[in-house]
């Protein structure tokens, strides 16, 4: 019984790890050397995928999207959808991607350059090549240079605040069950222990 | 437009089912309170009397108007949000 306790409680903390890594914003200090669209038909990976752009059609299968070609300052590729979250999840509220475009299109460089332009995509998901999934780009914004290190403030607060939140909630549990349903256990089992 | 419509419709409901549990919960939290100070002050008369007239000035408290935050506070951080992602 212990190991499945432990087992449920370890699954429970290690999905919720996941989709907070998934959904909480994170920031890539990177340099932009293109941007394009591209059509996507999302399949058995379209959990992964965000919605038409708000106000569109949310029923066609197919649209295209955008997408930002960029490169980390490890010189490692890193592939940005640019999509909008509109009024679905997660709730980043995002209806501006074609102006994010616009302003993603307008700080590219490359390689060759002699002073390169780095910038920091804050963006939530993930990129894995497997599955074809790509993290959206929610913002970008000039970087200072390459070394640039960005604290993030939001995930600080928001973990600070779920977390008196959670153990609010624990605290409360324990104590309703040691007053109410305890009590009532050993009324039930009295006399057969 | 529909997309709209489905988080107000979901948001309402879910932030109402919050409204409602806190609002449970803070009026017994707040009857426990009376009754332990009709305890402590030496049974002043009668303690349904006691109660239920704490219990009046509970309904009309700032307190439990603060629950309406439970609305208020999601709005904003949406409203926040919206300008944040969008035009900051």
């Amino acid at each position: 019984m212990v190991y499945v306790k432990w087992g449920f409680w370890g699954l429970f903390w290690l999905i919720l790890g996941a989709f907070f890594h998934y959904t909480l914003p994170q920031h890539d200090v990177v340099r932009i050397t293109d941007t394009y669209e591209k059509r996507v038909d999302p399949g058995s990976n379209s959990l992964f995928w965000s919605n038409a752009d708000t106000g569109s059609d949310p029923t066609t299968p197919s649209r295209d999207v955008f997408f930002i070609q960029t490169f980390q300052t490890n010189d490692r590729p890193m592939i940005y959808r640019n999509e909008d979250t509109g009024w679905g999840w997660p709730p980043y509220f995002k209806f501006d991607t074609s102006n994010l475009q616009a302003e993603a299109s307008d700080l590219l460089s490359k390689k060759s350059e002699a002073t390169a332009q780095w910038v920091v995509v804050t963006h939530y998901g993930w990129r894995n090549e497997f599955f074809s999934i790509f993290p959206n780009a929610v913002s970008i914004k000039p970087a200072d240079g390459p070394d640039q290190s960005v604290i993030p403030w939001f995930n600080i607060v928001f973990l600070t605040v779920f977390a008196a939140f959670a153990w609010g909630i624990w605290v409360r549990w324990k104590r309703f069950r040691a007053n109410r349903i305890d009590p009532m256990i050993e009324d039930w089992s009295d006399g057969r222990g | 437009m529909a997309a709209f419509a489905r988080l107000m419709f979901f948001g309402f409901l879910f932030l109402t089912v919050i409204y409602v549990v806190i609002s449970i919960w803070s009026r017994s939290v707040r009857r426990e309170k009376l009754e332990r100070e009709w305890d402590e002050q030496g049974r002043p008369g009668d303690k349904d009397t006691y109660i239920s007239s704490g219990m009046t000035d509970y309904e009309n408290s700032l307190r439990r108007k603060l629950i309406l935050l439970v609305y208020v506070i999601p709005t904003v951080a949406v409203a926040v949000i919206i300008y944040v992602t969008n035009f900051m």
